[in-house]
């Protein structure tokens, strides 16, 4: 079967969007990764006739099993099962493709975004507020972090129509390496310079005694949350501290 | 707050709780920026600011890889900032981080009750999907994206509840006043960096320790210039 012409990846990449409206234990992704794929699946079906239906409709079905990934990089997925139903090539075949991308993806979309780009994103709009940006540092996270985000997206929907079965060479792309090895080193710096300076904001206006109270409640709280034996997660540390804080504004009055 | 105030935060809450997971993923969600366009939405956008800085300093603590569990901070901001706000600003910090960290744990409970809801359409549904049922696709897409959106709305609902609740007893019964206040907010301060520092170590590892080192000490440096 030839591919379509002119298909409808822009259609695919705002479904995309919403890949993880239906996030469950049972299928993960997989009923979202159907919904996104099945406008690329369309001329499977024909002139809608009875017999052309079938491929089509097992195609969906496909679609909607058990996957799970990264939802910025879900479209890569999408896009080569969806080119590779076009091309006609044998149902098994694409569920190991759907199979062996879920592990890669994960991971890639987990450093790439997950640990890099959020993070330093994140790390350099708390920086600009500490530094007195206020709403100008909102806006630039969401524009600097939505710009990267969209493009992830669309590249990753564009690479696996463009390659089908062999989209194993777009995760090889030397931007996706670059940028691997560029935004760990560049969150560690931001997170590094903005907590001195959110300290500075933050506590800037108590007085000396209580920033030392600060420092060395800051280095407590991270030796107990490196403690793994205590099971310690941030919101349980941020209300024992609160509890403490409580108890010792009520003790000192 | 009017009803017209409390029935915009509601729904701003309801969209932050749909970015996280749902739509679109654009990080409205970050507590960052759902701090402050609640502030804005209270007209005190630098008490939104300072809370949505101690959130995203809590998010840190983060990854959300996989089925992993935790708590939703979103929302709980949008409800943490109406604390704060309700409280007077010096006070009432400490006391929105209280409202904002029980909110978070609500709404990540939420989000597994919910997965595990979705996961039962699914199981009903499971025999017209096998069969390539597009409208059943999409009907389960739909009705799973409403369900998160009444979910984040009934999750910032009694955030805001109970952050007019305890605003409401804190001022009446002047358990923040003589310190309780300041004290309140110096914990929340440090366990927020902590949290932090915390997570960030989590994922500095190596060479890039050497990176976060250079941050910590540009930073202190910008510091002292000021």
């Amino acid at each position: 079967m030839k591919p379509p012409t002119r298909p409808p990846l822009l259609r695919v990449l705002l479904r995309l969007f919403t890949v993880q409206g239906s996030w469950n234990y049972e299928r993960m992704l997989g009923v979202g990764f159907g919904v996104a794929e099945e406008p690329l699946l369309r001329d499977l079906a024909g002139a809608g006739t009875r017999a052309r239906e079938t491929p089509y409709r097992e195609a969906v079905a496909r679609g909607s099993r058990f996957f799970n990934a990264h939802p910025y990089l879900c479209g890569l997925a999408v896009g080569a099962a969806a080119r590779a139903e076009n091309d006609g090539a044998p149902p098994a075949q694409i569920e190991r493709l759907r199979t062996a991308l879920c592990g890669p993806l994960g991971s890639l979309g987990d450093t790439l975004v997950w640990a890099g780009w959020l993070p330093f994103t994140s790390a350099v709009a708390l920086a600009a507020v500490a530094l007195g940006l206020g709403w100008w540092a909102v806006l630039g996270f969401l524009v600097i972090y939505n710009v990267g985000h969209v493009t992830l997206r669309s590249w990753a929907l564009a690479a696996g129509w463009a390659h089908g079965l062999n989209v194993a060479t777009a995760l090889r792309h030397p931007g996706l390496q670059r940028s691997g090895a560029v935004l760990g080193p560049a969150m560690a710096l931001g997170m590094g310079a903005a907590l001195p300076l959110v300290a500075s904001y933050l506590g800037g206006a108590f007085a000396a005694p209580l920033r030392l109270a600060i420092a060395v409640g800051v280095g407590g709280g991270v030796l107990l949350l490196r403690w793994s034996w205590l099971r310690l997660t941030g919101v349980r540390l941020g209300l024992v501290f609160l509890t403490v804080g409580l108890i010792v504004g009520l003790l000192w009055r | 707050m009017s009803f017209e105030l409390q029935a915009l935060l509601l729904v701003w809450g309801m969209l932050v709780g749909l970015d996280l997971v749902s739509v679109p993923q654009v990080m409205i969600a970050r507590p960052l920026v759902a701090g402050a366009v609640a502030g804005a939405m209270l007209g005190d956008i630098p008490t939104g600011l300072q809370v949505g800085v101690v959130f995203e300093l809590f998010q840190h603590d983060i990854l959300p890889m996989g089925a992993v569990r935790y708590p939703e901070y979103g929302p709980a901001t949008v409800a943490a900032v109406s604390a704060a706000h309700a409280t007077s600003a010096a006070d009432g910090f400490g006391l929105g981080v209280i409202v904002g960290l029980i909110t978070a744990i609500l709404g990540g409970s939420s989000i597994h009750l919910m997965r595990r809801v979705n996961a039962y359409a699914v199981r009903r549904a499971a025999d017209a999907l096998d069969g390539g049922d597009v409208r059943t696709l999409v009907r389960l897409h739909v009705e799973s994206i409403l369900r998160d959106a009444a979910r984040a709305a009934i999750v910032t609902a009694i955030g805001l509840g109970f952050a007019a609740g305890v605003s409401k007893v804190m001022t009446l019964t002047s358990v923040l006043r003589g310190g309780s206040g300041l004290f309140l907010a110096v914990s929340a301060t440090a366990a927020a960096l902590a949290v932090a520092a915390a997570g960030t170590l989590r994922l500095v590892r190596g060479p890039t320790l050497a990176w976060f080192a250079a941050g910590l000490l540009g930073g202190a440096a910008g510091v002292w210039l000021r």
